[in-house]
């Protein structure tokens, strides 16, 4: 019973290592890269850096504006967040708990958008909108262009709203809450988990999101975000890329996700602790 | 009065939505996909030319050929990483050591950008100098090293590459929906005496129906519209071994040209056709998956 | 008080959202008043700047241009204020969606494979009436490049010529003399340069075959061109398309893949990888355009000694012309408010000291017979084999179609890889692309006219000094 016990906790761990030494591998390249030259990286024959090159930092921060950029990146990505949560999980609670006239549709229509993929063919008309709104040159089309595509974070509410049981909300109803009331002070919190997991996926996806911010910064380059100073850094076709500044870049750019990871990732802890409390 | 009262809550906190995605996402795709009744390269006028697109889908091998080779990449995608993240959720969820650090390493590729992977990748698996061909021959695994991104094994290898980007986030999904399933639970059985794989089987498994059942929906629409990390790393080569559909239908929008070549022609009308169509294959194979997969949708 | 963090961080968060994208509105609406003002006194004489912007999608000359703008913002004495703006691989679909708003650029950098949709899109003004008789002498008018039914739309600057770039000490090291001349003779330098080099891990030949549409786009193309065939299958005699004459390049190719004399793993080569390896020594040859110079000197310091020298051809017989390419730079956008403006921009831009610089500091190839005529070769190392020689000229310009199924260059790489029958392969691309063709005849107003006069050896040798 104990050897077993000492094997199966041997495999697991083996298991375990193994699977963090592949999935690290390819991180650990780019932050080494992220150290060398442009030919040394893309000759892409040394492991480590022959030299230690610091500097292609110092030029990456310069040439894609970082300091200014990364400000603009934080204000559409946490508009992003707030606005998506928001509107989805609004969304989802009444999609769950409540029958009405036009649900089906609802569904229909947000499956609709996922399965559709016609990339930037719809900046077009998106575009034209905000300029009919006066918002094509700001980050506020950027923003509710990025919250308008929360299909996926509707769904994933709404399977994580499946976990909350119904008679939460009757006990509420019993107690005089309304409707409102009961999805701000009951059901939001309980729904910690996948408002954690969406935030990350939300804001990861606004952080990197390029062309739309592209599009939208066009004459504007103050409000340009990090993506789109990072593609800067990248030549045209009339020479080579300078791929050692794009993996500082990169390097530096994953920083604020990482950082978002370690918030979200408190929002499951906390549930644990409370479900114990509880 | 009750329920008119509860249908206009209901509705008040749809709008946001409904009228966000409405204009913001259905309109645009409906304008896009008007185009595929006509021949229309993005400049000049759109010539109505009936169904004509959709006879040359029929006829057209190299959009078939995509999309087979996008089952093989899906197919191949959901198998190794829907198990593998339920597995690592169901680990990382217990109180192991350094569990913590764990999901922080699982996490860590989801937020590496796709423009950067395709040097880091192509580094790694390079016939000529790659690192992953050095270590193969210094340690006698293979004699010449394995041409992974060509026609034989490139396949295979955006499929790991995909699987490598793809098991972080369904990891941390799984975990978020295992926080619903209270501790007490566990305990109760191991009391009575259920091994680790029947506590998995017997009550992981069904509180996290839902979820598990959400999950892998939205893990097979991802892997049958994925196409950006086949992009960086093959271009859908070599000679259209890994075209996918979705890489398929953007080059129709957005030719990948030399820098000086000829000028490449927008096929605006042809590409919203192809769109059209590859929606509706992605769309039905999520509705008989949806349908299949109800019994989860419950939690007993 | 969970719920009370999470709303008033809400609403911070969309507090800060609004501060700041309301501030860059009421930027935008004070630009656009003001730009409003000026147009009505578009004279500028009130002290007030005209405003107008520049898109480019260049980089290597970046600094130097951004250097010269600054110099005309300060020295111009009509209260001009240029605005640079360097795009990235976004360029046309960034241009595409200003032409839908009121903030299109005034001057727009044009291209050989982007002015003639920029044309159809009507987005280029015409610059006749601006022209000088002595500007419309100096700067060669050409049809489809910069001159569009018999009005011109811009004026040439430097071009890009295309040559086989080789490793001189893999060559002195396996003992082959010259650069190869033929088909033939460039399947055996492959073979003898992997002989002596593979010890070393060089290879004689590569192509980036990531995207074959720059593979062969710079490699078969001037092959072809130089034998005497349309670098894309276009035959201008006939006017059809016709790709016959890649057959001995593409199974010259397949050979020396074949032949194991191609570096390994060219199928997911990327053009960058490429070079980085032959600055390191590790390939023989490859065919390339007039940019590597200023890569090897300044972004992959080349290790090696290297050369460039003119494309083989077929079997020997130059036939041809080997593309130059170019023709056109700047061009007045047509919804430009401030026309006079621009044009005097474009005017300091077209001075023939910036010509000069332009070609002396090694951006490019002067196209500008005047120009080339008194400018200095470029300061860069390895460009003299560049400059236009007896076979350079330029071609005109090749229609272009959609064809239903694979592209020329697809087909001929799965031949390149898989074998097969490429006389069926090319009968199946003549067909599919003269389908096409006339497809885009009939209904897209494209014109394709029969020129049996056409030779193209006669467009050869009008750049060379």
């Amino acid at each position: 019973m104990r050897t077993k016990e000492i094997t199966g906790k041997t495999v697991l761990w083996i298991f375990l290592l193994a699977l963090a030494f592949v999935t690290l591998i390819p991180v650990v390249i780019t932050i080494l890269g992220s150290f060398k030259t442009n030919s040394e990286l893309t000759t892409g024959a040394t492991f480590l850096p022959s030299k230690w090159h610091f500097s292609n930092y110092a030029e990456a921060w310069d040439q894609a504006n970082f300091s200014t950029y990364t400000m603009n990146s934080l204000i559409v990505s946490l508009s992003t967040v707030a606005g998506t949560l928001l509107v989805a999980s609004m969304a989802a609670y009444v999609v769950d708990r409540m029958d009405f006239f036009g649900k089906k549709i609802y569904v229909g229509m947000q499956s609709f958008t996922m399965f559709v993929a016609v990339g930037a063919v719809v900046l077009r008309p998106q575009f034209d909108l905000m300029v009919k709104l006066h918002l094509h040159s700001s980050l506020w089309g950027v923003i509710l262009i990025l919250i308008s595509a929360h299909a996926s974070i509707f769904f994933i509410l709404l399977s994580f709203m499946k976990g909350i049981p119904r008679e939460l909300d009757e006990a509420a109803r019993i107690d005089g809450s309304s409707l409102g009331r009961t999805f701000w002070t009951i059901i939001l919190p309980l729904l910690g988990p996948g408002l954690g997991v969406g935030a990350l996926f939300t804001f990861r996806g606004a952080w990197n999101e390029y062309l739309l911010p592209l599009v939208f910064t066009m004459t504007k380059p103050e409000l340009q975000t990090l993506t789109v100073g990072l593609a800067n850094l990248k030549y045209g076709i009339s020479a080579a890329s300078q791929t050692h500044y794009m993996m500082a870049g990169a390097c530096l750019s994953i920083l604020p996700i990482l950082i978002a990871y370690v918030f979200a990732n408190k929002s499951f802890m906390q549930m644990t602790a409370g479900s114990l409390k509880g | 009065m009750n329920k008119s009262k509860n249908a206009a809550f209901a509705y008040s906190f749809l709008l946001p939505s409904a009228l966000l995605t409405l204009v913001l996402g259905i309109y645009p795709i409906a304008w896009a996909f008007r185009y595929m009744f006509y021949n229309y390269k993005g400049y000049g006028t759109a010539r109505f030319i009936g169904l004509d697109n959709f006879s040359r889908i029929l006829r057209d091998a190299e959009f078939w050929n995509s999309v087979v080779n996008t089952f093989v990449y899906a197919g191949g995608k959901l198998l190794l990483s829907i198990p593998l993240s339920l597995l690592l959720a169901a680990i990382l969820n217990r109180k192991i050591r350094g569990r913590q650090l764990l999901r922080a390493v699982f996490f860590m590729p989801t937020v590496i950008s796709t423009a950067v992977m395709a040097v880091v990748f192509f580094t790694i698996f390079n016939s000529y100098n790659g690192i992953l061909n050095q270590f193969l021959i210094k340690f006698n695994i293979s004699s010449s090293g394995i041409d992974w991104l060509g026609p034989k094994h490139a396949m295979l290898t955006v499929i790991l590459v995909a699987v490598w980007g793809a098991v972080g986030n369904y990891m941390l999904l799984f975990l978020a929906g295992l926080q619903n399933i209270p501790e007490d639970v566990y305990e109760s059985s191991s009391l009575d005496g259920a091994n680790k794989i029947q506590q998995f089987r017997f009550i992981t498994l069904p509180m996290l129906g839902p979820v598990l059942q959400m999950v892998i929906m939205l893990a097979i629409i991802n892997a049958l519209k994925g196409y950006e990390s086949i992009m960086v790393l093959t271009e859908g080569g070599p000679a259209g071994k890994t075209e996918v559909m979705f890489l398929y239908l953007y080059k129709l929008f957005f030719p990948v040209g030399g820098s000086a070549a000829s000028t490449q022609v927008q096929e605006f009308g042809y590409g919203s056709a192809v769109a059209f169509m590859s929606a509706v294959i992605v769309g039905m194979i999520s509705l008989i998956y949806f349908y299949a997969s109800r019994r989860m949708n419950r939690i007993d | 008080m969970k719920k009370q963090l999470l709303l008033t961080s809400l609403s911070a968060v969309l507090a800060l959202g609004l501060a700041a994208c309301g501030n860059s509105n009421t930027a935008e609406n004070s630009g656009e008043a003001s730009n409003a003002g000026k147009a009505s006194d578009a004279g500028a004489a009130s002290g007030e700047k005209t405003k107008i912007t520049y898109w480019t999608g260049d980089r290597h000359d970046a600094e130097f241009v951004k250097e010269k703008v600054a110099e005309f913002n300060e020295t111009n004495t009509d209260g001009i204020e240029v605005e640079l703006v360097v795009k990235g691989d976004d360029f046309d679909t960034a241009l595409d969606l200003s032409f839908q708003t009121s903030d299109s650029p005034d001057v727009i950098r044009v291209k050989e494979n982007t002015i003639g949709t920029f044309y159809k899109k009507e987005y280029l003004a015409p610059i006749d009436e601006y022209l000088s008789d002595d500007m419309k002498a100096k700067f060669p008018e050409m049809t489809d490049l910069n001159t569009f039914d018999g009005k011109r739309y811009s004026l040439p600057n430097y071009g890009t010529t295309m040559r086989l770039i080789y490793n001189k000490d893999l060559f002195a090291k396996a003992g082959v003399t010259n650069p190869p001349a033929t088909l033939q003779e460039l399947v055996d330098t492959a073979k003898k340069l992997t002989a002596a080099g593979k010890a070393d891990g060089a290879y004689g030949f590569a192509q980036n075959f990531k995207s074959p549409t720059s593979a062969l786009g710079r490699s078969a193309r001037v092959i072809a061109e130089m034998s005497g065939f349309g670098g894309f299958g276009y035959d201008f005699k006939t006017a059809r398309f016709d790709f016959s004459g890649f057959k001995p390049i593409i199974e010259a190719f397949k050979q020396i893949k074949d032949d194991g004399s191609m570096l390994p793993g060219v199928e997911s080569l990327d053009i960058d990888p490429l070079r980085a390896q032959f600055a390191e020594g590790k390939i023989g040859m490859y065919l390339s355009y007039s940019s590597e110079p200023g890569v090897y000197s300044t972004q992959f310091p080349a290790k090696i000694d290297w050369a460039a020298a003119p494309a083989p051809t077929i079997d020997g017989k130059v036939k041809g012309a080997s593309g130059f390419l170019g023709g056109q730079w700047l061009a007045l956008s047509s919804k430009s408010k401030h026309k006079d403006a621009a044009w005097k921009f474009m005017e300091y831009m077209y001075s023939d000291q910036m010509l000069t610089s332009y070609q002396e500091k090694g951006f490019g190839i002067s196209m500008v017979p005047s120009i080339s005529a008194t400018a200095k070769t470029p300061e860069v190392n390895g460009i003299e084999g560049f400059l236009p020689n007896q076979y350079d000229g330029v071609w005109p310009v090749y229609p272009s179609v959609a064809p239903e199924g694979m592209k020329s260059d697809d087909a001929f790489f799965k031949y390149m890889l898989n074998g097969g029958d490429l006389d069926a392969t090319i009968s199946d691309l003549n067909k599919r692309y003269n389908a096409a063709l006339d497809d885009a005849i009939k209904n897209d107003g494209l014109k394709a006219e029969p020129d049996p006069s056409f030779d193209p050896a006669a467009l050869a040798g009008k750049f060379a000094k």
